[in-house]
């Protein structure tokens, strides 16, 4: 009787070890290439052909940007220190300005990605302290050699979210960081300083 | 160019000793561990000269050097302009077999003298990468890299007219890596000083005509070129001296350390 219990119990731990790790397991590594895989093919059929208009294109890197990207913490990073001083509004206004800067420089882009391949081809996580993991890519071009890109990847909720997208290295959310802190301090320091350079860019392209 | 082999050595030593004084000096206010601000950028104390010959050397850039890199691109076939590359990266490979020796990577010692002599020989003269192709990856190592391994700060940032960004430490292992440089070398005690500037030349425009992409998108991406830039060597920089590797010290997990602080509340 007592072996039973024994086994009985042993099993039961067994099952809640399992069901436990399983919801984990599920987000680790594989996933995220997965995850990162189907975003760049999506992106290379959706945005890459040729008779898409310039509105159309913009809108639907929109879409797969607020899908597949979490702005709110890529935006509240890249502007670091300066985002505890600025207000409520500024800090709406600012990731409502931010979207768009990365919608139009990246539909711009796509124009010229036909031809591209894209290949998720392995992750680790980020660091030891972390639970983010990073996927690494490769990006075959049309002509010149193969560029190297990695996806630092969150998991909010059960939804994995790029958080950082690092080129040959150099990571394109601490880049803009360095150069809105550069604005802001240019501008004694105020968060208005970069809302105004922001507004000024955007404007010319909406009309 | 008439040296002794002895004057060139006492020239050699007295200038790493000059220069391990001026940066021992200068590295006590480098870098604090963790510390995301200090890691990911570099201290520009010079920032309004620095900035005024960034802006000599952008212009510099768009009317002269970028269209060559262009034209470069334009005229020359993928499989010669890699050619070109391999050539060129293969000539350093005795500069990065000595730079990982003295930074204690063996291994990496051992993968660029095998990349130079599978290269040199069934790549016809390192016109062809055959030994990337056997998993002996091509790892750029500079002075400026085993300085830093060495455990010496950047110093400060520094912009060069037409040589462009670099920091006290780098700039330094440039010019030791140059004064070494067995190309140099060569070419100076054969007084053929042509050759070694003939190359310096064909490297810049190889070098740039590698990243036209990249540097449209940072032009067209940032709101102060010159802070983007600074930035995007810096991280440069520490990619290579850990070697590509996040996990290697004494630069563990710098780059990321900002979005773990970010985890714990820091901003």
């Amino acid at each position: 009787m007592q072996g039973l219990a024994a086994t009985k119990r042993i099993f039961i731990l067994a099952a809640v070890a399992f069901l436990a790790y399983a919801p984990m397991a599920a987000f680790a590594g594989d996933t995220y290439v997965g995850f990162v895989q189907k975003m760049g093919d999506q992106a290379l059929t959706e945005l890459t052909g040729e008779n898409i208009s310039a509105g159309e294109r913009e809108n639907r890197v929109r879409k797969l940007l607020n899908k597949n990207f979490d702005i709110k913490t890529i935006g509240q990073f890249v502007l670091g220190r300066h985002w505890r001083t600025a207000t409520e509004k500024q800090r709406a206004e600012y990731l409502d300005l931010f979207e768009d800067m990365i919608v139009s420089t990246y539909a711009q882009r796509f124009d010229e990605y036909a031809g591209q391949q894209f290949k998720a081809t392995g992750s680790n996580p980020a660091s030891s302290k972390s639970k983010d993991y990073v996927v690494q890519s490769t990006v075959l071009q049309k002509d010149g050699p193969p560029v190297k890109v990695e996806w630092r990847v969150r998991n909010f909720g059960s939804t994995p979210k790029v958080i950082d997208v690092l080129i040959e290295n150099v990571s394109m959310s601490v880049t803009q960081r360095a150069d809105f802190d550069a604005v802001i301090n240019s501008g004694g320091g105020k968060v208005e300083a970069l809302l105004e350079s922001l507004r000024k860019r955007q404007k010319p392209k909406k009309k | 160019m008439s040296q002794t082999l002895s004057g060139t050595f006492i020239q050699k030593f007295m200038m790493i000793g000059l220069c391990s004084v001026l940066l021992l000096g200068l590295s006590g206010c480098a870098t604090a561990k963790n510390d995301f601000r200090t890691q990911a950028q570099i201290n520009d104390p010079l920032e309004p000269f620095n900035r005024g010959v960034f802006a000599f050397n952008n212009s510099l850039d768009r009317f002269l050097i970028e269209p060559v890199a262009r034209i470069y691109n334009a005229m020359f076939p993928d499989f010669f302009r890699d050619g070109v590359q391999n050539f060129m990266r293969n000539l350093r490979a005795p500069l990065i077999v000595g730079n990982n020796v003295l930074q204690g990577d063996f291994k990496g010692a051992g993968v660029a003298t095998a990349r130079f002599a599978i290269n040199t020989t069934a790549g016809i003269g390192g016109l062809i990468d055959v030994a990337a192709a056997q998993g002996l990856e091509y790892q750029p190592e500079d002075f400026g890299q085993t300085l830093a391994v060495w455990g010496l700060g950047d110093g400060f940032y520094l912009v060069l007219p037409v040589l462009g960004p670099t920091t006290l430490r780098d700039g330094t292992g440039a010019a030791i890596d140059a004064f070494a440089d067995p190309v140099r070398l060569y070419a100076f005690n054969r007084d053929e000083d042509w050759i070694y500037y003939t190359r310096g030349l064909i490297e810049g425009i190889d070098n740039r005509a590698h990243i036209v992409r990249a540097v449209e998108d940072l032009r067209r991406n940032s709101l102060d070129y010159y802070a983007t830039v600074r930035s995007a060597y810096a991280q440069k920089r520490r990619a290579l001296i850990r070697d590509e590797n996040p996990d290697k010290p004494p630069m563990a997990t710098e780059q990321y350390s900002a979005y773990d602080y970010y985890d714990a509340g820091w901003e």
